[in-house]
């Protein structure tokens, strides 16, 4: 399976892509670091020494961390396991009697520890905000107008986010950064790595979805003296059948424009004058041709049918998101075999649910075969992702769905499960070493890797309990 | 599942309005029983002396009457068969909002000490429930931070299902809610009245009780006047903002502050001193950490979040070791949920503690039930397994400061108010429809 979405799709090609050690590139801020994931060996090696990034021997050292019970995700847990990383990538994971460590390895011994790959949250506005009472701080969503497709989060992601290092420390390595649900049509989703010095290393892939939201919240009804159209779901429904009706209508003019500037040249006709460009139009087009998922959410049940109605009647390629209140609809998106980001399970039930009723929500899901992923809809607590997974294991959902829920499941939903989301060989070495259960509140998490770099177990809060420690 | 249950509560609805036309039944709540049991076989976490593998607590009359290894107890008592799980005090939640059916601010005056939650409390808010099914037991519910000083709290145990006095807390003492900060700066500010800075803020607070200490000056001439035999003494007006206030001042209130930044600890406990009452807790407390010997030096205790932080400019240095680092300074720490939703896996919260600066077991449990009944007041009554305690019991699925741990029965007074292996809601005292 190829990687289907931004930078991987097109850069990351060969398996044998090294880079300058980490360690000597933190040091110089000059040097675009990402770029030498990108390379072969010898080409790397000439990076290196242009840029003057240090010994190019490094470059080829691999780390082996050793002795640690590996959660490899797709085949099993391996005790007394080694994982080594190289160039970036997974290069062997396997028992530490049956894995070859090269003699000039850096080996770090992770005996006792728990080592599993780097966790992908499936809903976030990392990047988006740093204080959420702040206005000036927040890029969260455009509230002027229901319909906007044109709206990129790749636009506003901010890479020196304070929040990004709280995430990435409890091996959190991998997002989806979406605006805030207060539109139908919010604006479309990137996939982010949690670690680079600027926006363009860390945005893998921009634009790689659409939310589109069902779940009443969208209604502009706040009061009956600030109402306006759509104030209800009837509103909301007209005005997306519109939209994706303008943009079959804004397609088929700029076919026929194409038609009629060929007839006319054929007839050494002037051409004619060509179709306005429509940002919003044009940005729904993938989206009709089911080039591009759609996210669709919906809490209740008939906000739910409602919503795959819609998304049916144009063809959209859709997964489902929140559905916290769809309990008496399980076996309807069973029937439906898309996955489901699902929750928050921390999401009240209603009045008249039991308390356990969104806990159990990935249980009865997964019983029932839906693929399912976790996201935490937030930024600042986006590090709680896996305690939300076992949580939810706490409420029937099988302890290894639940981490394949954070891991394996959300790469494959995201189109990266050939590079994220298994300790395999040939992948991104996004790797966590933790002392005990990942999806457990008690956890430390001890070494964080991304593609292959150590990353520094720091972050603004971890610099101010310092500060006061002294 | 779930289709059946929404027709059995339907089912139950219309049993209730049949009953209620037949003769008011549906006024009658179930009333709890006076509880005598024994639970054996459990990992006792007692909080106060370790843990007790192969526990029993014998509970009689709703009291802990004895915990150990073995307890004595008459054979007639039933025995609930705990199966090896731990056995922990109730969680006690000392800084909620719920079951005020949204009337958490009086956001029209910043000096408000005389609002009576009690005068809200909604008993019959499912969050109490959903609550009760986290572990938790008691809570304070308090005024909100809109004003400087908001209104008196209310003391509640989570016996849901019976009627309103019978959930309130007997003999909890009385708590104020005062605020600092944002909040009351934004609600007033926003609509360019006093305060709308910091300055303001402590200058309103410090007008209201100048008022307050006038008031009481008042009252003491007249009873001097009335004392020495004068009969033509008129009595000032009884003004029950002002009555609030005095209570502050005569210590009668515990004082339950909203405030977020270290250096409005200080101006705060400086103000506590300079009109003599005392602080009980500081309530988020985010920035403790960075003055936390001082606010131990005061013997003021704090309710905080275990990692909650960003939401505003004033929880931006907010770090989840804040507990730890302040407990190991010598403050009195609780974890609080201010929120439906924490309140409901309080235990996962504290649970953090031993990650976030290496909290022991008991040091972590005892931020969600003795720290906590500490700074509700109710510290002799509940918040560990002690003879002669409130028997506040939660049996559970799972290590409880994981984030695996569920309740499987919590007991109120020794009685059973949720057991997590019944259908519907899991609630021996409530039916839909009740």
């Amino acid at each position: 399976m190829r990687s289907n979405i931004g930078r991987w799709s097109s850069i990351v090609r060969n398996n044998h892509a090294v880079r300058c050690p980490s360690s000597v590139v933190r040091e110089n801020h000059a040097v675009p670091r990402r770029l030498s994931i990108v390379r072969k060996i010898e080409m790397a090696f000439a990076l290196c020494a242009v840029l003057a990034c240090g010994t190019v021997s490094a470059q080829t050292r691999s780390i082996a961390l050793k002795g640690g019970k590996l959660l490899t995700i797709t085949h099993g847990v391996i005790e007394n396991g080694v994982v080594v990383i190289e160039g970036g990538k997974i290069t062997a994971v396997g028992a530490v009697a049956s894995t070859k460590i090269s003699a000039n390895a850096q080996v770090i011994d992770v005996t006792g520890m728990t080592v599993y790959p780097g966790l992908i949250d499936s809903e976030t506005n990392l990047g988006l905000t740093e204080i959420s009472a702040e206005n000036m701080t927040n890029d969260l969503v455009e509230p002027s107008d229901e319909i906007m497709p044109h709206m990129h989060t790749a636009d506003a992601f901010h890479a020196e986010s304070a929040l990004i290092p709280v995430a990435r420390i409890n091996g959190v390595t991998n997002a989806i950064v979406a605006p805030t649900s207060t539109d139908t049509l919010p604006g479309q989703d990137s996939f982010i790595q949690l670690d680079g010095k600027s926006a363009d290393e860390m945005l893998i892939g921009r634009d790689v979805a659409m939310p589109l939201n069902f779940t009443g919240g969208e209604r502009r009804n706040e009061s009956w003296e600030k109402r306006k159209f759509p104030s209800t779901r009837m509103g909301l429904a007209a005005q997306l059948r519109q939209a994706f009706i303008d943009a079959q209508d804004y397609e088929a003019k700029l076919a026929e424009y194409d038609r009629k500037k060929e007839a006319a040249a054929k007839d050494n006709k002037p051409a004619p004058s060509p179709v306005k460009r429509d940002l919003k139009l044009e940005a729904l087009l993938p989206y009709l041709h089911g080039k591009k998922q759609i996210v669709l959410a919906a809490e209740g049940p008939s906000d739910l049918e409602t919503a795959v109605r819609l998304a049916n009647e144009f063809k959209l390629k859709f997964i489902l998101n929140h559905v916290s209140h769809s309990q008496p609809a399980l076996d309807f998106i069973a029937q439906l075999k898309v996955p489901v980001i699902v929750g928050p399970i921390y999401q009240s039930p209603k009045p008249e649910e039991r308390y356990d009723a969104v806990y159990s929500l990935p249980a009865e899901l997964a019983k029932r075969g839906v693929k399912i992923a976790f996201a935490t809809y937030d930024a600042h607590n986006a590090r709680n992702l896996p305690y939300q997974a076992g949580f939810a294991s706490a409420f029937g959902l099988p302890y290894d769905e639940a981490l394949k829920a954070i891991t394996i499941n959300p790469a494959e939903i995201w189109g990266v499960a050939d590079k994220l989301g298994s300790l395999d060989v040939g992948k991104v070495a996004n790797v966590v070493v933790a002392n005990g259960d990942p999806l457990d509140v008690r956890t430390d998490v001890k070494h964080v890797f991304i593609e292959g770099n150590e990353v520094p177990l720091t972050s603004r809060q971890t610099q101010l309990r310092d500060q006061y420690s002294k | 599942m779930k289709v059946n249950r929404f027709a059995i509560h339907s089912l139950r609805v219309a049993v209730a309005v049949w009953l209620v036309a037949l003769g008011g039944w549906a006024q009658t709540a179930p009333t709890a029983k006076s509880a005598n049991v024994v639970i054996k076989n459990a990992i006792v976490m007692t909080v106060t002396h370790g843990n007790i593998k192969n526990g029993s607590v014998y509970v009689k009359d709703g009291k802990i009457a004895a915990v150990g290894e073995t307890v004595n107890a008459p054979s007639d008592v039933p025995v609930v068969d705990a199966g090896g799980k731990y056995v922990t005090p109730g969680i006690i939640d000392s800084h909620s909002h719920i079951a005020l059916d949204d009337d958490v601010n009086e956001a029209t005056s910043p000096i408000t000490p005389h609002m009576m939650m009690m005068d809200a409390f909604d008993y019959q808010d499912k969050a109490i429930y959903r609550g009760l099914a986290g572990g938790v037991t008691t809570s304070l519910l308090l005024h909100g931070s809109a004003n400087m000083i908001g209104g008196q709290a209310v003391v509640i145990k989570h016996k849901y299902g019976l009627g309103r006095d019978a959930m309130l807390f007997p003999g909890a003492p009385r708590s104020i809610k005062f605020a600092s900060g944002e909040n009351p700066k934004r609600v007033y500010g926003s609509r360019d009245q006093l305060p709308s800075t910091r300055m303001g803020n402590f200058a309103v607070q410090r007008e209201a009780l100048v008022q307050a200490q006038d008031y009481m000056k008042e009252w003491d001439n007249y009873n001097a006047k009335v004392q020495k035999g004068d009969r033509d003494a008129t009595p000032p007006k009884h003004d029950l903002k002002l009555e609030a206030l005095a209570d502050i001042l005569r210590g009668k209130l515990m004082v339950q502050i909203h405030c977020y930044r270290a250096d409005e600890f200080l101006n705060e406990m400086a103000m506590a001193k300079e009109f003599g009452y005392k602080i009980r807790a500081f309530h988020h407390a985010l920035e403790a950490y960075k003055v936390a010997d001082k606010i131990a030096a005061e013997n003021v205790g704090i309710a905080t979040f275990a990692d909650w932080w960003g939401f505003k400019q004033e929880a931006w240095d907010a770090i989840p070791w804040n507990a730890v680092m302040s407990m190991r300074k010598g403050v009195r720490v609780a974890i609080k949920s201010d929120s439906d939703d924490f309140a409901r896996r309080l235990n996962q919260e504290a649970g953090k503690t031993m990650r976030y600066g290496g909290a022991t077991e008991e040091e972590a449990l005892k931020m969600i039930t003795l720290n906590a009944a500490w700074i509700v007041g109710v510290d002799d009554k509940v918040g560990s397994i002690d003879v002669g305690k409130d028997a506040d019991l939660v049996i559970w699925d799972g290590y409880p400061l994981s984030s695996y741990g569920v309740p499987n029965k919590v007991f109120i007074d020794g009685d059973v108010y949720f057991d997590r292996s019944l259908p519907g809601f899991g609630m021996p005292h409530y039916q839909e429809g009740q």
